[in-house]
């Protein structure tokens, strides 16, 4: 305590130099947790977009769907839909249950003939999911629609559709025989993937499975209330469908979120490198500042190893120096972050450009966790620590005699 | 064999291609109760047998025993602990922290022994007020004239209760009449609570308090007792 005294009082000796110090850690500890809460933000907002577009929570297929449904799609379908998406509706925590058929036919107006996949819904429960569609012209799958469908934006170019349009698509049955459909243009929509608009048509799902000449679905959909219940919802799905006479099996959305797993890969690495950055730039700082104090004092610590202070004393009195830095910058830092995290809330979000592949903007925001405050704080307040432990040791292995003289 | 003794201590200096031999095996008694005074041109070696007596430094040579310590033993963690117990120190420059009160100074050395802080700043205070300094224990080291400084600097010295202080040129930024009264202090020390002072000087007012007088030239030494020195003082 005594030395954490001494310690503090020598760090205000300079104030300005201390104060510059103290600064460059904070800011360091603070672009650190930005940056964690700038990855949050999209970890979670890429998360929910997967989900919530594309994947819902959990996907229940037909028993050995996996191996098969290359090779044999038809042996993998799931037949008692109906009774299969009562059990899961029935389920608290669960928000919506639907089902998807899908096939990839030639699509047709008349004017050019486009590869396109389409996916059959129910439109009544598909509600929820077009939240995330972005509807350009038109509107989306209502309640009681029948020939009707949505075109992603790039196929509607590309088929020269527009709203009222008649599209036919030809693909083939589950006997090999070539079938077509009609459907009406209601919308045109963008899904957030440039890729995706480009063959994405969604249509009602008896349209589809008339034109599969079936009345079985490919796979169940499962979207719940809250991403975080997922842990303690699975199991109880996983328990209500396996009293059922069909066999089924579970995939959930980040087993088959390839690209979210690529993302999170990425900016996992790139917060690696930024903080290797940060803490080299803190520790730079923070040398440089503890060598001039141990400069400057060298007369003193040598008085003070002559009347008993031993090394490790003397080492402690600088590195305990350094530490109080380290807290009082990284402590600054995690407010500092708090204020820029509250300041881009206040001001309704960063303005960001489509990421790559897809075709609109957003706007960003810094998610706070408290695991990006720990690591900026930790890496800002560490850094410093070991910036520290040169100076401090040069401190204590100084020759006694050659230090009094210079003061 | 005095409380201090000294056999054959070489010590020298190499600056480039250059020796100079500023102890040439000097052997020195000084024992208990004494006011030894170290005399000597600059660059005679006074310093250099204070810090080898202090064990800030080693001999190239010969043996240093301290209260009866072959002090070459001692590891340096040993030294420290050695130098806080036994030995107190008062420097030119004083060395005092600028951030810490006088009170604060001349508690310091009771941290390293291990004494609870309330402990140390009682008897820090009366430390202080031994040397005169009973009203100034609050006071930052700037806010206190050289005099006052270097009389923190003997509390200090003296708050372990070593059995030896020495003090390197004492007296050398203070004016004449506060000298005095900094030599009247340790004069009172020395004859009082028998602390053996062993100063080093140019200062031929600090020769006048001598009991034992040692002259340093081209490294070899010559003692004499001065008409102050008891029988006791030197050998």
């Amino acid at each position: 305590m005594d030395l954490f005294y001494i310690a503090a009082l020598n760090i205000f000796r300079n104030y300005r130099r201390s104060a510059i110090t103290i600064l460059s850690v904070a800011v360091g500890c603070a672009a650190l947790a930005c940056f964690g809460a700038f990855i949050n933000f999209t970890f979670e907002g890429l998360r929910e977009t997967t989900i919530r577009t594309q994947l819902g929570h959990l996907q229940i297929y037909a028993d050995g769907y996996a191996e098969n449904h290359v090779a044999d799609p038809w042996s993998v379908m799931i037949h008692d839909v109906d009774r299969l998406e009562e059990v899961v509706e029935n389920i608290a925590g669960v928000s919506t249950v639907t089902h998807r058929v899908s096939f990839s036919g030639i699509g047709s107006t008349g004017q050019s003939s486009v590869n396109m996949s389409v996916i059959g819904v129910d439109p009544v429960r598909e509600v929820d999911f077009a939240d995330f569609e972005i509807v350009v012209k038109g509107r989306n799958l209502l309640p009681g629609d029948t020939e009707t469908g949505v075109l992603g934006v790039e196929l509607a170019q590309g088929l020269g559709a527009e709203i009222g349009d008649w599209v036919t698509v030809l693909t083939t049955s589950r006997d090999n025989i070539i079938n077509a459909v009609d459907f009406q243009v209601i919308g045109i929509v963008r899904t957030g993937s440039t890729e995706y608009d480009s063959v994405f048509a969604k249509v009602p799902s008896d349209l589809v499975q008339r034109a599969m000449d079936t009345t079985a679905v490919e796979r169940v959909v499962v979207m719940l209330n809250d991403t975080a219940d997922l842990p303690l919802i699975r199991p109880q799905i996983e328990a209500a469908i396996a009293a059922l006479p069909e066999a089924y099996e579970i995939r959930q959305w980040d087993d088959l979120a390839d690209f979210y797993d690529a993302v999170v890969s990425l900016y996992n690495g790139l917060f690696r490198i930024f903080a290797g950055i940060i803490a080299i730039v803190v520790m730079f700082s923070v040398a440089n500042t503890m060598t001039m104090a141990v400069f400057e004092r060298t007369g003193e610590s040598a008085a003070l190893r002559a009347i008993g202070a031993t090394r490790g004393i003397t080492m402690r009195m600088f590195l305990f120096e350094g530490i109080i830095i380290g807290l009082i910058g990284s402590s600054l830092g995690v407010l500092l972050s708090w204020l820029i995290a509250t300041g881009i809330d206040v001001a309704g979000g960063i303005s960001m450009p489509p990421p790559p592949s897809m075709s609109q903007g957003y706007q960003a925001y810094l998610k706070l966790t408290p695991n990006v405050l720990v690591i900026g704080f930790a890496v800002a307040g560490i850094s410093t620590l070991i910036s520290s432990i040169y100076p401090a040791w040069v401190a204590s292995r100084a020759n006694i005699v050659e230090a009094l003289q210079k003061q | 064999m005095g409380q201090i003794s000294l056999q054959a201590v070489c010590r020298t200096y190499t600056t480039g291609t250059t020796k100079q031999k500023v102890l040439d095996k000097v052997d020195l008694q000084i024992s208990d109760g004494n006011f030894s005074v170290v005399c000597g041109p600059s660059g005679s070696g006074k310093s250099t047998l204070l810090n080898i007596i202090g064990t800030l430094d080693a001999p190239d040579d010969g043996s240093v025993m301290i209260e009866g310590v072959d002090v070459s033993t001692l590891t340096e963690n040993k030294l420290a602990q050695f130098r806080n117990k036994n030995i107190g120190f008062i420097f030119q420059n004083f060395h005092l922290l600028p951030v810490l009160t006088a009170a604060e100074n001349v508690a310091w050395p009771l941290y390293f022994k291990g004494v609870k802080r309330r402990e140390r700043m009682r008897i820090a205070k009366e430390k202080l007020g031994l040397v005169g300094l009973a009203n100034h224990v609050n006071k930052l080291p700037k806010h206190l004239s050289g005099g006052e400084r270097q009389r923190v600097a003997i509390a200090r010295a003296l708050v372990c209760e070593p059995s030896i202080i020495l003090a390197d040129e004492p007296t050398a930024n203070l004016d004449r009449k506060t000298a005095r009264k900094i030599l009247d202090v340790m004069k009172k020390l020395n004859e009082h609570h028998q602390v053996t002072f062993l100063c080093a000087t140019h200062d031929n007012l600090v020769v006048e308090y001598a009991k034992q007088l040692i002259t340093l030239a081209d490294g070899k030494l010559t003692t004499e007792a001065t008409t102050k020195a008891e029988a006791k003082g030197a050998s």
